[in-house]
This record gives structure tokens, sequence and C-alpha cells, in this order.
């Protein structure tokens, strides 16, 4: 498949695709780039120019936690990992979206 | 504490930023090296892809800027909630800090202006003072001759103009009525020293500047508005002045004001005339010299100077050079004086005050921060930060003291206006304003106050409400038991007492002064001038007779007791000390050195200065005649009589002839109210100069009689003008000005510190008595006495006064040292000051504490265990 583009992806979705791959465990921005893309089967690539702010913002909001660590590397890389409140979020914003794609499924299926 | 890191972490942020960013290139490169890629090649690849680094850069910067922004916001819409939720808390708390920033910018207005200012001149800090100085001490005389000032100018190396200046008064006649001005006759470079010029005309030519020049003046602005209504036509306009005509050239703008504010000429005095080029002429002396220093030159390398020149000119002219040291001072010392330590002081004690209020308010936060334990548990438990709830504390701080310190710009004002009215005759008085520079002090006292009001309560609420978990914290649980709160009253009650041990020096050294009798009676006696000029005392035979003329016509008004002259007003006039030789006789082991004065022969009977032995000058005499006062006979002549004896003045110093000691009269306070009499020389010479001060003896009220004095004046001397017409109160209570400003502001702060000490003391006690209501109402049900009750909250209050007492006490041995040269009659351990200071907190303490104690132990037991 092709992959989106960037302007594809609605609104608040990248925040929602960022917690539930932070969730799997510890990780750098670059790792959530790349577990995005296999994940999705390379349909959704994630622009750095909107990880990383939105990484940020997380952060800033109280919903991510990050710490210095070692990559597989051996490289220096922030790793991000989800807080309790992170946590609590994430399943509200996974019920919201579960509610919302299947009434968009509904409509679609309706009106055919 | 993450919250200073945040502020001063901004670059370690950004290295993160960096170093982020960084991995994760490198891991895409990484990547592709591994598909098989040129290392080269791999890594301009994923920087391609990666995107514009600076532009993923500022994205996340906004995102901090924007959070920061959110809290910024947030933090003061709940401040605003806050206040206007307890509208008497923010009130109460506003209005203090309104009075005590104000009062600290309104003093620290006055220090800016007068003290730390440069002076209003370009570069005002290079301008010097200078004074030549007898180096044996025979005569007082500071002033400059014309011919030195001219030597030092061409001589030196560290200066870029010498010029000099001294005040005459004179008589302005072109007008209908003669009017008295008031000149400062200005050597050469005078304007290009102050680095002003006229803003209306021109600056002085040479020509004008050469003796026998053409005759030119530059005028004030005040006297350019007075007499001609800013006409700008004024220059090139004449004026009349002892019967020459002057061209006015150019006026001064109105901040130009040296040497005197009350002037209203400047008028060229050359310095070459013919006689002051003789050798003589080095032994008259009347210029007050002003220099302008090269730029980064040193008082050390200017004084070094100074030293060689008037070394090379002693070998020149030995007689008087040689015996001549140059002294040199800033100019801005020589004006402001002993003014700055008086500011400093007042300084020093409002910030004292500042402190006190500031603990006041702290202690207050404190008391509200434990009603808050709720809210800020609640916050904690949603998930806030520690630092975010200190930081949202402090917001709501930080808004009282905005609030605060705009109210206290209003009363910094206030206070500016009050200054101006109360220290007329304070140095630079009229450049102490408000400006922006007071309003960035004001909010950074706003800042400070922030901190040291606010920033121990909300440390100490948050970190309670770490420990007790919401569940946990219910009323009845808070502690009573709050060492901080009792050590906050005991700051303030230290302080206070510190305080008021100041104000008690110096009110006890007023009352001291008050005590003494000057040894002349300044009562009923009015006092001024009549003008006249230097130019005059060309013929001094006719100066005599003319003010001869009008002590005579004076003293047969109805009304007038007693007529006189001096050169300097009794009580208020500074030290001018020579030295004397007795019968031609010159003992080196025992120099005779004594104040001398000019006086006419009717001073003592007019300033009712008692003659002790001897005679008064008699009326027709003139220099030949002196008198002594006790203290000189005492001094020189052991006891004995000094009647008959011949003074003359010591080779060196500026006492003219040799006179014979006709009486000894009682010892006065010539040099001022609080300096003890010294040996004193009274020549008797009713014109020591063309302008003595009259002293008139009045029956009544002195100013009563000022218009019939005005008119038999203007019947004697039609041309003349009478000026400076006051009781001689009035000029001895202006001497003390600014000790009695001083006392008065530093006994208001004092009052002011001690009710708020006291209102901390009754504020605590009764929060207090507050939390520990049930408490109480147990301990009366079972059966404890009222009394109990009381005796515990007295016991209580007291102990924090005396402890507070003692530390205050301490605090002001320690400190009143800087104010034992301001003392008069008492040491700064004065014990009667501490005993009464101490004696007055403590029973302002106990008075505090014994209100809420009495609260405390009204209440009806049954009622609390029902609330409850």
């Amino acid at each position: 498949m092709t992959p989106l583009e960037k302007t594809d992806l609605l609104q608040g979705t990248l925040d929602l695709l960022i917690l539930k791959v932070v969730a799997l465990g510890p990780v750098h921005g670059y790792g959530i780039s790349q577990r995005i893309r296999q994940i999705s089967q390379e349909v959704l690539q994630v622009q750095q120019g909107s990880l990383y702010p939105a990484l940020h913002r997380l952060e800033k909001r109280g919903w991510l936690q990050a710490d210095w660590g070692e990559s597989e590397n051996g490289r220096q890389a922030k790793f991000y990992r989800l807080s309790a409140r992170g946590r609590r979020q994430l399943a509200a914003e996974e019920q919201s979206w579960t509610r919302l794609s299947k009434a968009v499924a509904l409509i679609l299926q309706t009106a055919e | 504490m993450q919250w200073w890191r945040r502020i001063f972490g901004w670059r370690v942020a950004e290295e993160a930023m960096e170093r982020e960013i960084g991995f994760h290139i490198a891991e895409v490169t990484e990547a592709y090296i591994a598909q098989g890629m040129a290392p080269e090649q791999a890594r301009r690849r994923a920087q391609l892809e990666f995107g514009g680094r600076e532009q993923v850069k500022q994205e996340i910067r906004e995102v901090h800027v924007s959070a920061w922004l959110d809290a910024v916001v947030f933090n003061f819409r709940a401040a605003f909630r806050f206040l206007r939720k307890s509208p008497s808390f923010s009130i109460i708390v506003i209005l203090t800090l309104a009075l005590g920033i104000g009062a600290n910018s309104a003093v620290f207005s006055a220090i800016d202006a007068v003290v730390l200012r440069p002076l209003p001149y370009p570069h005002g800090d290079e301008l010097i003072a200078l004074y030549q100085h007898d180096s044996k001490g025979r005569s007082a005389n500071r002033l400059v001759a014309p011919a030195r000032l001219e030597d030092w100018d061409r001589m030196n190396s560290t200066m870029q103009a010498f010029s000099g200046y001294y005040l005459d008064d004179n008589t302005e006649t072109s007008g209908s009525m003669a009017e008295k001005v008031t000149e400062a006759m200005v050597a050469p470079r005078f304007f290009e020293v102050m680095g002003v010029g006229p803003f209306l005309g021109r600056a002085f030519t040479s020509q004008e500047m050469h003796f026998g020049g053409p005759r030119a003046v530059i005028i004030s602005y005040r006297y350019w508005r007075n007499r001609f209504h800013g006409d700008r036509a004024a220059v090139g306009a004449r004026l009349r002045i002892e019967d020459k005509d002057y061209l006015i050239v150019g006026v001064m703008p109105a901040s130009f004001q040296f040497p005197s504010r009350d002037v209203d000429l400047w008028e060229p005095s050359p310095l070459d005339a013919p006689f002051e080029r003789t050798a003589m002429a080095r032994n008259f002396t009347w210029f007050n010299v002003i220099a302008r220093r090269k730029p980064g030159v040193t008082p050390h390398q200017i004084a070094a100077d100074l030293v060689t020149v008037q070394a090379r000119l002693g070998k020149q002219y030995p007689h008087p050079d040689a015996e001549l040291n140059v002294e040199v001072e800033p100019l801005k010392q020589v004006i402001v004086g002993s003014t700055s330590s008086s500011l400093w002081l007042l300084y020093g004690s409002v910030s004292l005050l500042l402190l006190i209020a500031c603990s006041n308010i702290a202690a207050l936060l404190l008391a509200r921060t434990t009603d808050r334990e709720h809210e800020v548990s609640v916050r904690f438990s949603l998930g806030a930060s520690r630092d975010a709830i200190v930081v949202q504390l402090l917001t709501e701080v930080f808004g009282l003291a905005l609030l605060g310190s705009l109210a206290g710009l209003a009363v910094a004002d206030g206070a500016v206006y009050g200054l101006h009215l109360l220290a007329k005759t304070l140095p630079r008085a009229n450049e102490i304003a408000l400006d922006w520079r007071i309003v960035v002090y004001t909010l950074a006292a706003a800042l400070a106050t922030t901190v040291l009001c606010g920033l121990f309560p909300a440390m100490r609420g948050t970190r309670r409400s770490l420990a007790h978990s919401l569940a946990l914290t219910s009323r009845s649980q808070v502690s009573t038991q709050n060492p901080i709160q009792w050590l906050l009253v005991g700051v303030q009650v230290t302080l206070a007492v510190t305080l008021l041990v100041g104000a008690g020096l110096l009110l006890r050294s007023m009352q001291e002064l008050g005590r003494v009798y000057p040894g002349f009676d300044p009562k009923h006696v009015l006092t001024f001038q009549v003008s006249g000029s230097w130019q005059e005392t060309t013929d001094m035979k006719n100066v005599v007779e003319r003010i001869d003329r009008t002590l005579d016509g004076l003293r047969t008004l109805p009304g007038v007791e007693d007529t006189a002259t001096s050169a300097t007003l009794p009580g208020v006039s500074s030290k001018y000390q020579i030295e004397f030789e007795i019968d031609g006789h010159v003992d080196p082991s025992e120099r005779i050195l004594a104040d001398s004065h000019y006086v006419s022969a009717g001073y003592f009977a007019t300033m009712r200065i008692p003659l002790l032995l001897g005679q008064v000058c008699r009326e027709a005499s003139n220099t030949s005649d002196v008198v002594v006062n006790q203290g000189f006979a005492n001094r020189y002549f052991g006891g004995a009589s000094p009647v008959g004896h011949l003074l003359g003045g010591a080779l060196g110093s500026d006492f003219a002839g040799t006179s014979m000691i006709r009486g000894v009269v009682g010892d006065a306070r010539e040099n001022g109210i609080e300096t003890e009499p010294v040996p004193t020389v009274y020549s008797c010479f009713s014109a020591p100069n063309p302008f003595p001060n009259y002293l008139v003896r009045t029956l009544g009220n002195p100013m009563a009689m000022a218009k019939t004095v005005r008119r038999r004046i203007h019947e004697l001397e039609p041309s003349r003008s009478v000026y400076a017409m006051s009781p001689l109160q009035q000029h001895l209570d202006d001497a003390s000005a600014e000790t009695r400003l001083r006392t008065i502001l530093l006994t208001l702060f004092a009052l002011v510190a001690v009710s708020l000490a006291c209102i901390g003391l009754y504020g605590t006690l009764s929060y207090v008595a507050r939390l520990r209501r049930r408490e109480f109402g147990v301990r009366l049900a079972l059966g404890a006495s009222r009394g109990h009750v009381v005796a515990g909250f007295l016991g209580r209050g007291l102990r924090v006064g005396a402890i507070g007492c003692a530390a205050g006490v301490l605090l002001g041995l320690g400190l009143s040292r800087f104010l034992s040269g301001m003392l008069y009659g008492i040491t700064s351990l004065d014990p009667m000051t501490y005993a009464g200071v101490v004696g007055f907190v403590m029973s302002v303490a106990s008075l505090a504490s014994l209100l809420p104690a009495v609260r405390a132990a009204q209440i009806e037991p049954v009622r609390v265990l029902r609330d409850e």
C-alpha cells in the first residue's frame, strides 16, 4: 500500500498512536517512528517535523515521562515512557477512537 | 526544584533537543548503511528525510513556550480568583505592602537623586572642588587667590580646566524699584568647566572676560521668568548695577543652579587686573575653585599633581605659597555634604520596616496555607507537581505585591511631594522625582517582597501536604505548635525594637539639645540684610558710615530695644578659626587659636551676651578694639584679666593689625546650638562686609516689626533693598532642619514598626486561639480555670516579646554605632533609651497578647463541644 500523507492523519490521532506505541515499553523517538511504520505495514509514516513537537507536548502535559538512556547501538538517546496519567489518557482516547471508527464504519456500510 | 532549572536551564534544554535530533539522524543513517548505502550518501539522505532541522527545533520550542505561557496565564487567573475570594485579606496585605514599598521607594528616590546620581552636569563626576589650606593651621580661610587659580590652571597636568566663583549681592536699579540681585562672580572658563552653556543667547566672549572689557551678564532662568516674563528679547536688554550698565548676553537653562539656586546673574570676574599680577595679591583670596579632571585620572593622581604644582609655586613665592597645601574634593561631596549619612540612615530604617511588613505578611500567608491545606492536597492528587503548586502560590503573592507596589508608587509620589515641602534645605532637593528608575526599583522591591513573603509559606504549605495524605487532613489535625509563626513574630519584635532604639537615641539627643542655653537669647530678634556690593569696599569709611547710620535710624524706632550687625548669624555660622599672638609674643609650644567674629558694638546688648569684665567696644572706635569670651580668657590667661593686653594676628593668619582687648563676655554657642563654645575673639566693626546681617531686638513678636523696619530703611537708603528678613529663631530652626527631619521620620518609621509587630503578635495569638478552641473548650469543661487559659496565652506572648526585645537590644547596640555622629549629650549606649524602649515594647506587647487571651478564655465550653 502507498503511505498516507501526514495531513491525512486526523487531528489527535498522532497523539493516540504515540501513546499506544510508548505503552509497549520505553522507547526513543526514532523507535516510535519505526514502530508506527512497521505495525501499520508501511501505511503510516510519521514526519519528524510533527513527531518531536508532539513528543514534547505530551511530555509537557505529563502523559509521557522521559529519561536519557543507552540505545541498542550504544548511543545516548531520550527514552519516553507512559506516566500513570498517560495511561489513563490512553485508555480514554482508545475508547473514543473505537466509538468514532465504529460510527464511521456504520455510516459507510449503511450508505452502500 | 525544577522551576529554577526551568528558568536558568534554557541552554541545557537546547542541548538536549540537539542531542535527541542528532540521535535520530544517526540511527536512520545507520539503517541506510546496513542496506548497503555509502556512509556519506546515507548521512545526506537521512538529513534530507528529517526535513528542516531548525524548523523542527523551532516547533519544539513553541511547545515549551506556549506551555509556559499557559501556566503563567493559569497562575495569574488563579491568583486573581484567590484575591477576589478573600478581599479583606488581600486589602490588608496590599495596604501593608503599599506603605512598606511606598516609603522605601520614596526614600530611595531621595538617595538616588542626592547621593547616587552624578551632578546634573555633563560628566558631573569629573567636577572637582579645590581649596588652599594653611599648612600650619593658622587660618581657616580656604578660598583661593586669583593669581594662584591662574597658576594652577597653567601648571597642572591632570585637569582639563580650572575656574572659580564667589557670590556677591548687588542692587539692580534699572526698574522702578531698587531690587536686590544675587550675583555669581565667575572666573574665566566657568561655563566650560561646568559643561553647560546658555540655552538662549551666548556665553561670555574673551573680551568680556578681560579686565576693562565690555560689561556683560548671563541671567538665570528664574530671573528671566520673573523679571522678563520669559521674553526672548531679554537677551540684548540692559541691567543697571552699581550705576553701571550691563548687557544681558544669555539665559541659563532652568536646571543650571550652580553655585546656588538663588543666583540671578553670572558676571565675569577677570583674573588679569593689574593688581592681581603683583606678588602682594597672592595673599588676597576670594575664589571657590572648581575644575574638571581629565577622563580616567584618579583622585590620587590629581592630589599628587597639585602637590607638585604647589611645591613649584612655593619655590617661586616662598611667602605665602610655600606654606599652603591644596585640598581636593569631588564637587558632589561638597554639595551633598553630611546629608548622605542621614539619607542612608533613613533608607536602612525604611528597609527594616519593609522587612517587618514582609514577615508580617509571611505569617498571615502561613496561617492561610494551613487553611488551604485541603485545596493543595486536591491539586496534588490531581497530579500537579510540587513546583507547579509552589509557583501558583508565589504567583498569588506576586499579584498582591504587584498591586501593593502600584499603590506604593502613589504613596511614594505623595511622600516625595511631602519631602519637597519638609526638606527644602536638603541639597539637590529639586532633583528628587519619581522616574523610570524608581518604577524599576519599586517593581524589583515587589519581586523581592514576593520571595521574602511567599517562598517560605509556599514551601512549607506544600511540604506538609506531601506528608499528609488527603484522607488524613482534617481540621482537628492541624498543628498548633507552629514554631515558625512564633519565629516570624519574634523577628518583627526584634526589628521594631532596633528601629525604636535608633529613634529613641535621636529623640533623647533632641531633648538634651532643647535643654541647652546657647549663651545668647535668640527670641524676639529680627534679622535681615540690606543690599550692598563688594565694589563699595574701595571706600570703607563710606560703608561704615552708611551702616552706622542705618543702625542709629533703626534704634530710635519705637518697639526696638537694640540693634547690631554681625558678619555671621549667632548659632548658625560656621567655624572660622585663626591663630593669634598676645602682646607680640609667640609661644611655639602653645599656639593661640580662636574663632574670629566681626560684630558691631551693640551686638552683646542685642544678643544678651553678658559683659563679665572691662567694657564692650566703644561706639566710635574702629577695628582696634576686641572683646574676648570667657573661654578665651580662661584658656590663654589662666583666669587672669586679659583686659588691656594687645592681640594681633600671628604671621600668616588673616587678622590684620593689633587690637586691644577691652573686655570679656560670656561664652555663647556661636557656631551652632549643638557645638560647645570655643575661645572666641570679637572684633568690633559694624561693616565687616557691605551686606552684614542686621540684628534687631524687638519688644514683641519680631515679624510684627518687619514693615516698620522696611519703611525706615527705605527712608534712609531709598536705592537699596531689604532681603532675607526673618526671626533669628527661624534661622536656628533651619540650621537644625536636617536633624529634625531625620528624627521625625525615624520616629514615625519606628512607631509604624511597633504597630506592625503588635498586629503580628495579636494576629498570631488570635489564630492560635481559633485553632485551639476545641481544646480550650474541653479544658474548661474539665474544670480548668479561665485565669489559667489567660495566663498561658499572656505568657506565650510575653515570652516572644521578651526574646524579641533581647535580640532587638543586641542588634540596636550593634547598629546604633552608626548614629554616634548624630547624637548630642548622650552616647549610643544611653541606658535610659534602651530601658525606655524595652518598657514601651513590653507593655504594648502585653496589651496585644491580653486581648486574644481574654477572648480565648471566654469560650463557652458547651457551644464548642456541640459545634464539633
